[in-house]
């Protein structure tokens, strides 16, 4: 794609997500700094909320449809929509079609949303083509691979190449990182004992790698492993967003 | 028991935990060397997947051929409603013939029957024979944790100590002399018994056949010696040629165990001939239903493709954690998250669709390409339709989706969430004790939230912008 | 009304199944079951080849001769050779041979519970998997390379096929009655089921031996 009269390629949504408004703004800003750097003009709808994924995992088809069409909404006259987040991009690209596929005026919709939706580092590497990164880092780092990103999305090696074109940064692989953290959404808070005890064997994985640093694409995962770790007594292993870790933390 | 307290038990089983821990991630290694070894797998997968699917399309069609070309070749094929209806005809059968004892090869309708049970009940004498099988039979009828590796829920010296109980023989740890133990005490129960009963892989249409695959041989002994075989199985193992047996050979052991094929795949066609020098004079087919009919044409029709090959069990990491006998019926992981509440009814298994991540590893190694996470999470949709869910859990979804219906009441939401998760943390970048949701921090920190929401820091910086 | 006609009954239901569409779909299964169509099969290459690499990484000894009347020699040789009893029960098919010219002691039938050492034939032989398809008749007793904790087969190099496919389509132009067993056996018996450690002879012979003749 070339740059419009305006050197701009095109306009990106920003999905935020929810859990990276409450918790880590940063990684919003960090998205935006990439997504810009990859000559990208970012737009942030201002009436985004959620896109239902937690209501279409436990069942509640009806809500999670009522969301679906609030967020078609909200972003489909963009050319992109991008979020820094594999389970949240998942629900909107993999699933929006099948919820309002009885629906004849919003499953057509549906499925151009989905169309042009992507994971973060899907979109710079697929779509945008971005090796020149606005950040460094000194330091190893391992990657997970959050379950809905690799298996719903293909997101594998975007990611990794992307770290490839990070200043001072040495990808080392963990053992299983293609195995799930044990997160799971509601899973995590309503059997605590089986997913502490997944989480457990992927904080072995990941410090047994020996790197300084551990980056994954989901907010959810990341605060499951950063929580297991802390609690197991690591106050040493950085647990980061590929956002971050690719754009630097905030200024 | 309830599913949490099942849970809680193995996971605080220190030998349990051990053997899991020495299998854990092995099935899933030999399989990924196998389908590397195998270039044209995907394609071989995506036949196998269109050959269940289109059975499944005709299914009434494919047994009425089925059983017509097996009636032809001389077996007798019989269908029962459920498992209790089949044992009646099995005992039947068993009366009819003389039979008092029954050697079995592996059959997971026979434990969804509970045949062992209704045998004995009955007077006639079941002897498992799969070593597996055998093992967990002689430990008081305990059930299998797996569905094709009944028993790796076991150590040796777990095993050898049952044997010295049971055969009164020298304990020993040796897993070669273990199994030869055992199969010099089952060779005479094989040349003495009266009938044989099989399960079956697959029913062939064109041929009238059961497909046994095996790779012990047991299955061969238990259908080639006793004067009566029955083959026990469900109504949608069907398949229609023997080209499509092949082709689901290919990705069956593959799935399985990493083989390429197993051992013996017996194809086993009517009663002895006259001249034949062995095999059973009567053949007969039980062909269940247990609530498969009402899957066919369903939302959940895509699961009776599958082929058990334990595939999905292999590669879960809830399965991998608490072992096959957490989940309380005769099937675990999700293929059993989903077949329980099917079968034995949705409110008899509430936690099962539930207790799985959704991480999806499943359907990517599913040899027939069931949508497993997707079969979960519609039987959580059944679940919240008909008011099964707590309704705590309920009420807190219905009142988050009606807040993100309403941005600013969201925004206002967030920000007040912002706030009270920085009053718990108390200046720390983290939160140890959360009331509202227990379960997160009674195995992790909970990170504390940044300082303000990304919405509002954004509007801030487009104001200093402007 | 029977349990038969209440399942069918239910799938009919399930499947909105009209009368008028029936018969057009019991024609279409007839045809599909009349012209059997194949899956993707692996690319062939020299099969004798990869038959032999197959059946030895299922754990099958190989071993060859040229002609069929060389074959006691070759069993006796190799039955000596591992300390093995040289009385076996072979399938009638191979009674024309001259066995006590070889030092073999044989009797031609179906093997009991004291036979040692069995010897069958082999209907076709799967390149692909390394496999040996048997088929059940007077000629060829199925026990014979079950009971024994041996099991010895003669295979002629032209009985190698691709692939399952192709013996199947051998099977139905040559068959004029389908036989009561096919037994695909690929290797000894073997069992995982403790500790996943794999242990041979779980219940049938503790070694396969393959006699490739031509």
């Amino acid at each position: 794609m070339n740059p419009g009269a305006s050197g701009v390629r095109a306009e990106v949504a920003l999905f935020v997500t929810c859990l990276v408004d409450l918790m880590r703004p940063s990684i919003g800003f960090a998205a935006i700094r990439l997504i810009e750097s990859a000559g990208y003009a970012v737009r942030v709808p201002a009436a985004q909320t959620c896109c239902g994924q937690p209501a279409y995992n436990s069942g509640d088809r009806r809500a999670a449809q009522t969301l679906a069409r609030r967020f078609i909404e909200q972003f489909e006259s963009y050319a992109f929509i991008v979020a820094p987040s594999g389970s949240c991009s998942a629900t909107v690209r993999m699933h929006y079609p099948e919820l309002l596929a009885d629906d004849a005026e919003w499953a057509p919709r549906a499925q151009a949303l989905a169309a042009k939706t992507f994971e973060l580092t899907q979109f710079l590497v697929d779509v945008a083509g971005l090796t020149e990164l606005p950040a460094r880092f000194d330091g190893s780092v391992t990657y997970h691979d959050c379950c809905s990103g690799l298996r719903e999305m293909g997101v594998k090696q975007q990611p990794r190449r992307l770290i490839g074109h990070l200043p001072g940064a040495r990808l080392i692989e963990m053992r299983d990182c293609e195995e799930c953290c044990g997160f799971g959404g509601l899973f995590a808070v309503k059997y605590p004992d089986v997913s502490g005890a997944i989480v457990q064997r992927k904080c072995e994985a990941i410090r047994s790698s020996g790197a300084y640093a551990v980056a994954l694409g989901d907010l959810g995962c990341m605060m499951n492993i950063e929580g297991r770790l802390r609690r197991s007594g690591d106050e040493f292993t950085e647990v980061i967003h590929i956002a971050e870790l690719l754009a630097g933390r905030d200024v | 028991m309830h599913f949490v307290d099942r849970v809680r038990q193995r996971l605080d089983d220190a030998e349990l935990q051990h053997n899991l821990k020495r299998t854990r991630g092995r099935n899933a290694a030999s399989r990924a060397a196998a389908v590397a070894a195998f270039p044209d797998f995907d394609a071989v997968r995506a036949r196998a997947t269109e050959i269940r699917a289109r059975v499944l399309r005709d299914l009434d069609l494919w047994l009425e051929a089925f059983e017509a070309k097996a009636t032809e070749s001389g077996a007798t094929v019989l269908w029962a409603r459920d498992g209790e209806h089949a044992c009646e005809l099995i005992i039947d059968i068993a009366r009819r013939h003389g039979v008092r004892t029954v050697v079995k090869s592996k059959s997971m309708v026979s434990e969804e029957a509970g045949l062992n049970a209704a045998l004995e009940a009955a007077d006639i004498r079941p002897v498992e024979t799969d070593l597996g099988e055998y093992i967990l039979q002689i430990n008081d009828n305990e059930p299998p944790s797996h569905i094709i590796m009944p028993v790796i829920h076991k150590s040796k010296e777990q095993v050898s100590a049952l044997f010295a109980r049971v055969h009164g023989t020298a304990p020993k740890t040796d897993i070669e002399a273990l199994t030869h133990e055992a199969r010099a005490v089952l060779r005479p129960q094989f040349l003495g018994a009266d009938m044989g009963l099989s399960g079956g892989n697959f029913l062939i249409a064109e041929t009238g056949s059961v497909a046994i695959v095996t790779n012990e041989g047991n299955g061969r002994l238990c259908t080639t010696l006793p004067r009566v075989h029955v083959a026990l199985t469900g109504i949608e193992k069907v398949i229609p040629t023997l080209e499509d047996l092949s082709t689901l050979l290919r990705v069956l052991p593959r799935s399985a165990t990493g083989q390429a094929i197993t051992n013996y795949v017996s194809l086993l066609t009517g009663p002895r001939h006259a001249g034949d020098p062995d095999g059973p004079e009567h053949m007969y087919f039980v062909l269940v239903d247990g609530g498969r009919a009402d899957l066919v044409g369903s939302d959940f029709e895509d699961m009776l493709r599958c082929i058990r090959c334990g595939a999905c069990m292999n590669h879960c990491p809830v399965y991998q954690t608490i072992g096959g006998h957490a989940y309380g019926w005769v099937y675990p992981g999700p293929m059993g998250s989903v077949l329980t509440p099917l079968y034995q009814g949705l409110d008899k298994a509430l936690d099962l669709p539930q207790a799985a991540t959704l991480c999806n590893q499943c359907s990517v190694v599913c040899p027939v390409s069931i949508p497993l996470p997707e079969l979960m999470r519609r039987l959580r949709e059944k679940q919240m339709e008909q008011g099964l869910r707590p309704w705590r859990e309920r009420l807190a979804t219905r009142l988050w989706a009606w807040a993100a219906a309403r941005p600013a009441l969201y925004a206002w939401g967030a920000r007040i969430a912002v706030r009270y998760l920085r009053w718990l943390a108390d200046g720390r970048d983290r939160i140890q004790v959360m009331g509202l949701a227990p379960g997160w921090t009674a195995q992790r920190d909970f990170p504390a939230p940044a300082g303000a929401t990304f919405r509002d820091l954004y509007a801030r910086r487009r104001q200093g912008r402007a | 009304m029977s349990t038969r006609d209440d399942i069918l009954g239910r799938l009919r239901r399930q499947l909105g199944r009209t009368g008028s569409g029936l018969a057009e779909a019991r024609r279409r299964i007839r045809d599909e079951i009349d012209t059997p169509r194949s899956g993707p099969r692996p690319s062939p290459g020299d099969d004798p080849e990869r038959f032999i690499g197959r059946a030895r990484a299922m754990l099958s000894t190989v071993d060859g001769c040229a002609t069929m009347d060389e074959v006691p020699a070759k069993v006796a040789g190799w039955l000596r050779a591992q300390g093995l009893t040289t009385r076996l029960v072979i399938a009638p098919a191979f009674a024309g041979l001259d066995w006590s010219g070889a030092g073999c002691e044989v009797r031609a039938g179906a093997a009991g519970p004291h036979d040692a050492v069995g010897l069958t034939g082999c209907f076709r032989a799967i390149a692909e998997t390394g496999t040996l398809m048997l088929r059940s008749g007077a000629d060829m007793p199925p026990v014979n390379s079950l009971l024994p904790d041996t099991h010895i087969a003669v295979v002629p190099r032209t009985c190698i096929v691709p692939d399952m496919e192709t013996a199947w389509t051998h099977a139905r132009a040559e068959w004029r009655h389908w036989p009561r067993a096919v037994n695909l056996v690929s290797g000894p018996s073997r069992t995982a089921d403790i500790e996943q450690t794999i242990v041979l002879g779980a219940h049938g012979p503790y070694r396969v031996h393959l006699i490739i003749v031509g």
